[in-house]
């Protein structure tokens, strides 16, 4: 068994399986709730629990799907690009906006920390977690933060963004549809860009143009805290 | 052969990110470095979209199941959590609400503030 689990492949095909999975149901639910990723990771710990197979051998695949999330940060240049237009018309409220929003959130997290007691550990692995899982696994280890909790910080915010965005936007007045599509990329990534795309097309190339520079801002911010 | 030379591309702007950040003299985020290296390519014409087009959309609608191993690992720290689940959740929704009002009303003031000033220039 264990030389079966310890082979690359066991990772690998375990991931694609539980990520299929996870895509069926969410099509199923049609809830944010039902998070293809959520629910893929709690798949695979569930199935490494029952056949108690070490973390280490599922990992010897999951590093090499771990390899690709460089390339994937680097493709966001391309969505960028593809809203360049936007970008040019829009480019002092998007560049205030976000670098506002980033402040925010970092300083946010850290006065809640500390009001809940949080270690230093936590703090740094929370502090990223309004941008992208990418760029928040870079600023999380960079500041000395455990990378799997900011990956589930990064999930349960951009799924609870998701769920609140329109409900945010009408409790708050926001009547900008560039406002309210920077915002919701700005405080939950990708995940709540999906909803923006609901709400319309300029809130939905918004919310994708804030994501990739929310995350340069954080990263640029935590420069300061390292 | 086109996919693998797309591959390449890819592949070797997140080299170029890593060859940069490493002569940079503060710690910067290697892929990160790679995102820019990419958009300013395009933006100065040395790269063409078509260039690396299916390669970078089979990475962006693929984009979560990458970060699958990354989640997986948090059974390794669950010890460090028992205690701080429901704070980590309320620390996450909360600030994710107080996020997303600062970054509206901000864009909003802004654009407010550039039409007042087109009106005046009028």
């Amino acid at each position: 068994m264990n030389e079966i689990t310890s082979s690359p492949y066991f990772g690998i095909v375990l991931s694609i399986f539980a990520f299929e999975v996870g895509i069926k149901i969410n099509k199923k639910l049609k809830t944010p709730l039902a998070n293809p990723l959520l629910i893929a990771i709690l798949l695979v710990i569930a199935v490494l629990q029952v056949f108690r197979i070490p973390v280490a051998n599922y990992n010897q695949g999951g590093a090499i799907i771990t390899m690709f999330l460089a390339p994937a940060t680097a493709a966001l240049g391309i969505s960028i690009y593809s809203q360049l237009e936007l970008l040019k018309k829009n480019w002092l409220p998007i560049v205030v906006g976000t670098a506002v929003g980033a402040a925010v959130s970092m300083i946010s997290v850290f006065v809640l920390c500390k009001i809940f007691k949080l270690d230093e550990v936590l703090i740094a692995s929370l502090l990223p977690k309004s941008v992208t899982t990418p760029i928040a696994i870079e600023v999380s280890s960079q500041l000395g933060g455990l990378v799997p909790v900011t990956v589930a910080a990064v999930i349960i915010t951009g799924i609870a963004g998701a769920i609140f965005a329109p409900l945010m936007i009408k409790i708050f007045h926001v009547k900008e549809p560039i406002a309210a599509g920077v915002a919701i990329g700005a405080c939950s990534h990708a995940m709540g860009t999906t909803k923006a795309l609901e709400l319309g097309q300029v809130q939905g190339a918004m919310s994708g143009i804030a994501i990739g520079i929310t995350g340069v801002m954080t990263v640029v911010y935590a420069l300061f805290l390292s | 052969m086109k996919i693998i030379m797309q591959i390449a591309i890819v592949f070797a702007i997140c080299l170029l990110g890593q060859i940069v950040v490493s002569v940079l003299p503060f710690p910067f985020p290697a892929s990160v470095m790679g995102m820019i290296i990419l958009f300013l390519l395009l933006l100065f014409k040395v790269l063409k979209v078509e260039y690396v087009r299916e390669k970078t959309n089979f990475l962006l609608q693929n984009m979560a199941f990458f970060f699958i191993p990354s989640g997986v690992a948090i059974i390794e720290n669950y010890g460090l959590l028992k205690g701080s689940a429901l704070k980590i959740l309320a620390i996450c929704i909360i600030t994710m609400v107080v996020t997303f009002v600062a970054t509206a009303y901000t864009v909003t003031f802004v654009i407010k503030w550039q039409n007042k000033r087109r009106k005046i220039n009028e």
